[in-house]
C-alpha cells in the first residue's frame, strides 16, 4: 500500500499546480496568482535576505513563548494536580480565563507591552501555559496510586516518590500538551504580528494584504506552511525520543 | 525502622491482628470492608488467605503494610503497632505496577535507590544482577515492561520486591493473571525462595489449590463483609513438590474439606452482588 501511494501523491500535487497555473491564465493573475509568480517572489526574497529577519522574529517569539509557557504550565499543573485545595480554589478562575479566546488578548497585550516581540511572546506563553497546565493536571491525576503505595512500603520518602513516580508519569501528558501547543504557538505569534509589529511573518502577511499583493500572500503562506510542518515534526521527534519506552503498536 | 533481616531462629508472633476491622465512609454511607478479626502469624510461617471477591483479603494486607489504619482493633508487627507504611515488608500487588519508563534492571533496583537503604552503586548493581538471575530473566535487563510478557513482568515484580530482603512478604493474588503452567513454576520458585530465606508470607488468593500447595496454614474468609470462617493447618511435609502435590491423597482430602467451607461463601458472594 505504501509503495504505490507516493507516485499518486506526486501526480496529484503536480496536477493541482497545473490547475492553479491554468486558472491564472484563464481568470487573470490579479486574484489567483500562479505558481510561477509565487516561486519568483520567494526566490527574490530568499536571495535579497529581507525575509530572514521576519522568519527569525516569528520563530524566536514562538520558541521563547513555548519555553516560558511549558515551564510555567508544568509547574503550576503539578502544583494544582497535587493539592486538592489549591486546585478547587483556583479551578473556576483558570477555566474562566481559558474560556476567553486567547488570541483576543492580543490588543491588550500590545497596549501593555508595546509592539515589539514581547507582547507576542507573552501571548504565545499564555496559550501554551493553559494547554500544558490542563494536561499536566490530568497527568498527575492519572498516576497509579498502587505504584505510589508500593514505593511507600519500600520506604520511599515523599520527594522520592515525586521524582521517581509522579514526574516521569506526568511526562507523557506534559509532552502531549506540548505537541498540541506547538501549532497554537505559531498561530499566536503570527496573529499578534498581524495586529502590530515591527518585524515578523504576520506583519509581512498583513502588509501584503493591504497592498493587494496576492503573490506575496501566497509566498508567506507557503513559508508558514513549511514552518508549521517543521514544528509539528519536531514535536513528534521529541515525543518519540523521550518516550522510547512506549511500545510501538504493531 | 531499619532494613529487615531475613528470619531469625526464634519463631514468635510476627504479625498480630487483634479485632482489627476496617470500614470506609464516603458521602454519608459507610462501607464495611473487614469485620473485626483476630489472627496471629508466626515468623517464617506461610499463611494463605482464601475467600470470595470482596471479602476483605486485600484489606488485611493493606493493614499489615500500614497503608490503611484499622477502624477498630490493632495491628501489630513484631510487637509494635503499625502506624505508617511498614518498610519491613515487601508488597506484591495484583497488577504488577512496574514503572513503564524504566527497564527491567532499573525497575528491580528501585528499592536500592532509596535513601533508606543507601547501598553503594556497585553493591546495588551486583544485587540487581543476582536477583534477575534468580528469577530467570537474565538477558532481559534492558527490556521495558511493555516488551515483556505477563509472566516476565510478574517475575520482575517479584525480583523488585525481594531485592531488599524484606523479612515478610505480602502478596495479593500475584499469580492470578498467569496461565496454569507458569503459575506452577512461579509457585515452585516462590516456596523455594521463601523457605530458603526464611521469609514470613501472607498470601492472598481466590485459588484454594494454590493456597493449600503453598501454605502452612490456610485461612478461609467468609463473603463480604469478611470475617474468618476457618483456619486450617496444612500438615504436608516440606519441601513440597508443587507439580506432583495435586495428585496426592492428602492434598485431595484437604482440598475437599476446605472446599466445602469455601463454596458456601463463594455462593453467598455471587448472590450478594
Amino acid at each position: 500500500m505504501q509503495r504505490s501511494a507516493l507516485p499518486w501523491q506526486i501526480a496529484f500535487g503536480a496536477g493541482l499546480l497545473v490547475a492553479w497555473y491554468a486558472c491564472g491564465l484563464l481568470f487573470g493573475v490579479a486574484w489567483i496568482s500562479s505558481p510561477a509568480l509565487v516561486a519568483g517572489k520567494l526566490a527574490g526574497w530568499l536571495s535579497s535576505g529581507a525575509i530572514y529577519a521576519h522568519i527569525m522574529t516569528t520563530v524566536t517569539e514562538m520558541v521563547t513563548g513555548l519555553l516560558v509557557g511549558v515551564v510555567l504550565g508544568a509547574m503550576c499543573g503539578l502544583l494544582l494536580g497535587m493539592s486538592r485545595l489549591v486546585a478547587t480554589v483556583l479551578r473556576p478562575i483558570v477555566f474562566a480565563v481559558y474560556s476567553v479566546p486567547l488570541v483576543s488578548l492580543a490588543p491588550l497585550l500590545l497596549m501593555i507591552f508595546g509592539i515589539d516581540m514581547l507582547p507576542k511572546i507573552v501571548l504565545v506563553a499564555t496559550v501554551v501555559f493553559f494547554l500544558v497546565l490542563f494536561n499536566t493536571m490530568k497527568g498527575v491525576e492519572m498516576v497509579d496510586p498502587d505504584m505510589v503505595d508500593v514505593l511507600k512500603v519500600m520506604g520511599a520518602q515523599w520527594h522520592e516518590s515525586f521524582r521517581k513516580v509522579l514526574l516521569p508519569g506526568c511526562m507523557v501528558w506534559i509532552l502531549s500538551g506540548v505537541k498540541v501547543a506547538l501549532p497554537f504557538a505559531l498561530v499566536a505569534a503570527t496573529v499578534g504580528e498581524m495586529m502590530a509589529a515591527r518585524r515578523g511573518l504576520g506583519l509581512v502577511l498583513s502588509e501584503s494584504g493591504q497592498k493587494f499583493d496576492v503573490t506575496a500572500i501566497y509566498a508567506v503562506l507557503l513559508i508558514l506552511t513549511v514552518l508549521g510542518l517543521v514544528v509539528a515534526e519536531t514535536g513528534a521527534r521529541l515525543e518519540s525520543s523521550l518516550l522510547r519506552w512506549r511500545r510501538k503498536s504493531d | 525502622m531499619g532494613i529487615g533481616m531475613a528470619g531469625d531462629a526464634a519463631s514468635g508472633t510476627m504479625i498480630s491482628l487483634r479485632s482489627a476491622g476496617k470500614q470506609f465512609s464516603a458521602r454519608g454511607t459507610t462501607l464495611r470492608a473487614l469485620q473485626p478479626l483476630t489472627l496471629d502469624i508466626n515468623a517464617q510461617e506461610f499463611v494463605a488467605v482464601v475467600g470470595p471477591s470482596g471479602c476483605g483479603k486485600s484489606t488485611i494486607l493493606n493493614l499489615i503494610a500500614g497503608l490503611l489504619r484499622p477502624s477498630e482493633g490493632s495491628v501489630r508487627y513484631d510487637g509494635s503497632e503499625v502506624t505508617g507504611p511498614n518498610v519491613r515488608v515487601g508488597y506484591m500487588t495484583q497488577k504488577d505496577t512496574l514503572l513503564p519508563w524504566r527497564n527491567v534492571r532499573d525497575n528491580v533496583g528501585l528499592a536500592l535507590e532509596l535513601r533508606i537503604r543507601s547501598a553503594s552503586r556497585e553493591a546495588a548493581a551486583a544485587r540487581v544482577a543476582q536477583m534477575i538471575e534468580l528469577v530467570g530473566l537474565a538477558g532481559f535487563e534492558r527490556h521495558y515492561p511493555a516488551e515483556l510478557s505477563g509472566g516476565m513482568r510478574k517475575r520482575t515484580a517479584l525480583a523488585r520486591t525481594l531485592i531488599y530482603e524484606p523479612e515478610t512478604l505480602l502478596m495479593d493474588e500475584p499469580f492470578g493473571a498467569l496461565d496454569a503452567q507458569l503459575r506452577l513454576l512461579l509457585m515452585d520458585q516462590l516456596q523455594r525462595l521463601t523457605q530458603l530465606r526464611r521469609i514470613t508470607v501472607v498470601f492472598v488468593t481466590h485459588d484454594l489449590a494454590e493456597a493449600i500447595a503453598l501454605a502452612d496454614r490456610v485461612v478461609i474468609m467468609s463473603a463480604r463483609p469478611g470475617q474468618i470462617r476457618r483456619i486450617r493447618e496444612v500438615p504436608l511435609p516440606r519441601p513440597r513438590d508443587i507439580f506432583k502435590l495435586r495428585f496426592t491423597e492428602e492434598f485431595a482430602q484437604l482440598y475437599e474439606e476446605l472446599w466445602n467451607e469455601l463454596k458456601d461463601e463463594v455462593a453467598k458472594g455471587t448472590d450478594n452482588r
